[in-house]
């Protein structure tokens, strides 16, 4: 039978707070149970620079999470991002000692342990250290070296790190919330879980999760996670360029972009005009669409080349492509341009499928904060936790059936 | 928010109100009529008439007449308007009560067909004679519906020119732009009827409405009337959040007024704001100023407002005026070549003369090129009339002098061409047929007082200035240079190189000297000298001034990127 759990995912971005409730079955299904979003305050390209700004945001996005869930959250997954968090690729070597041919699981651990202490910063802190396989003589991609037989084992290891500082503050915060923190993911990670499935890793495909301050991404290759990172640029960027090329105020200049804004410039005639309305409802003014769309074109492509430019060993050998998600990647065209900037197939996603809430998992804006309840679920599978009751009814289970 | 007194605007106990009739002659008048009454909101006298005692039975208006019920026998004119005339005169007797004691008739009719082409002149005339002034609301008939009915609405159009006062003309062909071709024609026609029954009643709100700041008759007239003119007309009511820029843009995407590119070139505007209680100085300031775009300066705007508790919480912005044949023909040049209405000028041969009655007989190829030009028309009466039968026939001889003062009106009124802007001394029309002078004056006397008691709140309000020195559209606006033309290109290089916010002036107004795109109010961000010193400067990363600078490549990527390009091709 299957057993399920609760968790509860936060994000604290630069637009939004969001709090999701899902169920996590044991047969590897969700089931969304609730979705709190409240609008972000204090917050500046996915860090957090006002706490009690954002702790009263936080709040009220807990509250409408709890409410339609019914579930009072206590501990959360934590979402955190920011242009700090950066990743690299480690590899461990571990001989076996003479004499020895199986690899058994502590020499798995020394190569862990090699692999791991890679040299950061002082004031950095590992986010992630993730198993990207393992190497035996040589032989690479093999999953579980445990028991085969051998004389050299590597550990190919992606660690993703950040801030201490930065790290720490997210967490602070949240604590005071007060919410107990179970885990520290990097977004895009938690993202990725969702977004991308098994075909689309293995093939290689790119995952960028544009968000309001930040793009985040996650590259992954043959299966396996081969670069990731934050570009501190976002949909903040869009919209504070148009309110500086169009003289408006900034919350004018979002608006436009949700409405209006498109990357697409070619195409759009030059005398083609669009009005500009204050808040009343009066034109204030007339400017020319194409130049609203050259001025978006133009960012969001700049945004794409930065991602590029951060995994350009691995472009092409990815098959699946492109996948973006995020708020940003509502915005019209953007696809084009992606596919201009990266040369491959493009695709705009959200969630994959899950239960509950239908318009939940479709929008892109939620892919972070669902993908972190799949996170949850995946660390669960990874180490299967056993009640020591439900052990004994096991054993008991056992010998009952051998009597028998 | 300063809110109008309401006081201010209870209307004079000694003034009576102006009495406004509306007839509604054959089919199309019906309907039109039928739309009035179901609205609900025009104060004055409905009367529906037709020879068809079917359709009259089915009419909605409170008073019908039946023409000619003995010798056409309740049947309809069959498409004669030789019939219709005959009809109307029979009845004459019953239509002369009807419209007696009335100060404006407004007369609808579809004409082309056999009631309302042949009846209308008759009973413009008859009202005419009982001393009414006369509008004339009419529409011409569809291209499709062949060009015998065409021929008779041009012939009655020309009698009605010679009796009308004011003549609103709406041409069916250009109504069906209103709505898409492929949707069904009872709607088309109820769509038709919809406008005029609109231009109806913003019309009488417009001349008998109390208002704060008063339009009359002489400003519709002067509005309407330039020689060989073509009356365009936009309204647009809403309700809610942002009202009254939802309404004026309502009243703008009027067909008849061409998205408000019409209105480029009049010389004389009419704008009437009306609105419930809660009108605000804030919206009036709002509207005024988002039309000072949409007409040039030296427009001379005739404004009016008026506060009506019967609106409730919407609010409705009126825009009449009126556009020479040759200017409108200079507009619509682009479009296929028009075959205009002919006006009084062309002499019709009268087709209808030669037909028997009751047939009808449709050409089946309409004429070649649909009219594009807008259509409602304003005729101002120039000719005496041929009389269709002696005024002593139908009503009491009216004294002497009183024709005469009439006369003298009538001819000060329409002949005279558009007033100067603060010329405003000529016929006072409705106060004159009144026989009162007084109110012009105690009406100022109220608006003195409303703006005396607004000066204290607030600066004196244009809205609030007497009705003798009318507010021009320069009080409104704060006048802006125009626009620095910047060569057009289309590289990348171009398009960046521009200020943030250029003006362009599009290419297709150019003939017609639009006014100026007033393009937000720009602070030209950046000359060479100010690149010079502010490049990377904490300015140019606007919000994002207080967060770590995300620096790729020397670049500081929170600055714009546009900006960042522009300065780099400046290089």
């Amino acid at each position: 039978m299957a057993k399920s759990t609760i968790y509860a995912g936060l994000e604290i971005g630069t637009s939004k707070i969001c709090v999701v409730v899902g169920e996590a079955k044991r047969d590897g299904t969700i089931k969304i149970l609730g979705v709190g979003t409240a609008p972000s305050r204090g917050v500046r390209k996915g860090e957090i620079v006002d706490f009690t700004k954002v702790q009263t945001c936080l709040n009220d996005a807990l509250v409408r999470a709890e409410e339609p869930s019914d579930v009072m959250v206590r501990t959360v997954f934590l979402g955190v991002t920011g242009g700090h968090v950066e990743s690299q690729n480690s590899r461990g070597t571990w001989r076996l000692p003479d004499g020895q041919t199986e690899i058994t699981e502590d020499d798995v651990e020394e190569a862990k342990e090699i692999a791991r202490n890679v040299a950061i910063s002082q004031d950095n802190v590992f986010l992630h250290s993730v198993t990207r396989q393992y190497i035996v003589d040589g032989q690479e991609g093999v999953r579980h070296p445990i028991g085969r037989e051998g004389r050299l084992l590597e550990a190919d290891y992606h660690i993703i790190h950040g801030v201490r500082g930065r790290i720490q503050n997210a967490v602070k915060c949240v604590r005071e919330a007060p919410l107990e923190v179970e885990d520290v993911v990097f977004t895009a990670i938690a993202a990725a879980q969702v977004v991308l499935n098994r075909d689309a890793k293995a093939q290689g495909s790119l995952m960028i999760d544009i968000g309001g301050g930040t793009a985040d991404f996650v590259l992954y290759e043959d299966g396996m996670i081969a670069a990731s990172g934050c570009v501190p640029l976002g949909g903040e960027h869009i919209s504070q360029d148009i309110a500086m090329a169009l003289q408006v105020p900034y919350q004018r200049a979002e608006d436009i972009k949700i409405t209006e804004g498109s990357c697409i410039y070619d195409d759009v005639p030059s005398d083609e005009m669009m009005r500009i309305e204050d808040d009343n409802g009066f034109v204030l003014g007339e400017i020319e669409r194409a130049f609203l769309n050259e001025v978006i074109y133009l960012r969001t492509r700049e945004i794409l080349e930065q991602v590029r430019k951060r995994c350009q060993r691995h472009i092409g050998r990815l098959a699946a492509g492109v996948y973006l998600t995020g708020g940003t990647s509502l915005l019209k065209g953007i696809d084009v341009v992606a596919r201009d900037v990266f040369g491959m197939k493009v695709t705009r996603a959200g969630s994959a499928p899950v239960s509950g809430v239908t318009a939940t998992f479709e929008n892109p804006q939620f892919s972070a904060p669902i993908g972190l309840i799949r996170y949850a679920q995946i660390l669960d599978q990874e180490k299967p936790f056993m009640s020591p009751l439900k052990r004994l009814g096991r054993r008991m289970a056992d010998l009952l059936t051998t009597a028998v | 928010m300063v809110e109008y007194d309401r006081n201010s605007q209870r209307e004079q106990p000694n003034q009576p109100a102006l009495k406004t009739c509306i007839v509604g002659i054959g089919g199309a008048g019906g309907n039109v009529l039928d739309r009035i009454t179901l609205d609900r909101t025009v104060d004055a006298t409905l009367v529906a008439m037709h020879t068809d005692i079917r359709v009259l039975g089915h009419a909605m208006a409170p008073a019908k007449i039946q023409l000619g019920a003995e010798m056409m026998r309740g049947v309809g004119a069959g498409g004669d308007p030789d019939l219709g005339r005959e009809a109307a005169l029979f009845s004459r007797e019953q239509i002369r009560q009807a419209v007696e004691g009335h100060d404006i008739v407004f007369i609808c009719a579809g004409l082309g067909g056999g009631t309302g082409s042949g009846a209308a002149p008759v009973i413009a005339e008859i009202a005419k004679s009982a001393g009414a002034l006369v509008f004339l609301t009419a529409t011409m008939p569809f291209t499709f519906e062949g060009r015998r009915r065409l021929a008779q609405a041009e012939e009655s159009l020309q009698q009605l020119q010679k009796r009308a006062d004011a003549l609103i003309l709406f041409e069916n062909n250009r109504m069906g732009e209103l709505i898409l071709p492929k949707d069904g024609i009872q709607k088309a026609f109820t769509q038709a009827d919809q406008l005029i029954a609109q231009s109806l009643r913003a019309v009488s709100t417009i001349v008998t409405m109390p208002g704060l700041v008063k339009l009359g008759l002489d400003d519709l007239t002067s509005a309407l009337s330039t020689s060989n003119g073509r009356c365009l007309f936009g309204f647009g009511e809403a309700r809610g959040q942002n009202r009254g820029a939802e309404a004026l843009k309502r009243a703008l995407k009027s067909p008849l007024i061409d998205q408000g590119r019409l209105l480029h070139q009049t010389k004389t505007l009419l704008v009437h704001i009306a609105g419930g209680e809660s009108l605000t100085l804030l919206e009036v300031d709002g509207i005024m100023k988002q039309l000072g775009r949409n007409v040039p300066d030296q427009t001379h705007i005739l404004f009016g407002v008026a506060v009506d508790a019967k609106l409730g919480e919407s609010l409705a912005v009126t825009l009449i005026s009126s556009l020479g044949l040759q200017q409108l023909n200079s507009v619509a040049a682009a479009a296929p070549p028009v075959e205009m209405l002919p006006m009084s000028s062309r002499n019709m041969p009268s087709v209808a003369t030669a037909v028997v009655p009751g047939t009808k007989v449709r050409t089946p190829e309409p004429t070649t090129a649909p009219a594009k030009a807008p259509t409602p028309t304003a005729v101002a009466v120039e000719e005496p009339m041929d009389l269709l039968f002696k005024a002593e026939e139908i009503s009491p001889p009216v004294p002497a002098a009183r024709q005469k003062v009439e006369a003298d009106l009538f001819a000060s009124n329409f002949n005279a061409t558009p007033p100067p802007a603060n010329d405003i001394e000529d016929d006072p029309v409705i106060e004159d047929e009144e026989e009162e002078d007084e109110p012009d004056v105690e009406e100022e006397d109220e608006e003195e007082d409303v703006e005396d008691l607004e000066t204290a709140a607030v600066q004196p309000p244009p809205v609030a200035a007497p009705v003798r020195v009318r507010p021009r559209i320069e009080d409104f606006i704060t006048p802006t240079p125009p626009p620095t033309p910047t060569p057009r290109s289309t590289t990348l290089a171009a398009v960046v190189a521009r200020a943030a916010t250029t003006v362009v002036t599009p290419v297709e107004d150019a003939p017609y000297a639009p006014p100026q795109n007033n393009v937000l109010p720009k602070k030209q961000p950046s000359t060479d000298e100010q690149i010079a010193f502010r490049f990377g400067s904490e300015e140019d990363r606007g919000r994002f001034k207080d967060t770590e600078p995300a620096m790729a490549g020397g670049e500081d990527l929170d600055v714009p990127t546009w900006m960042r390009l522009k300065r780099k091709l400046k290089k």
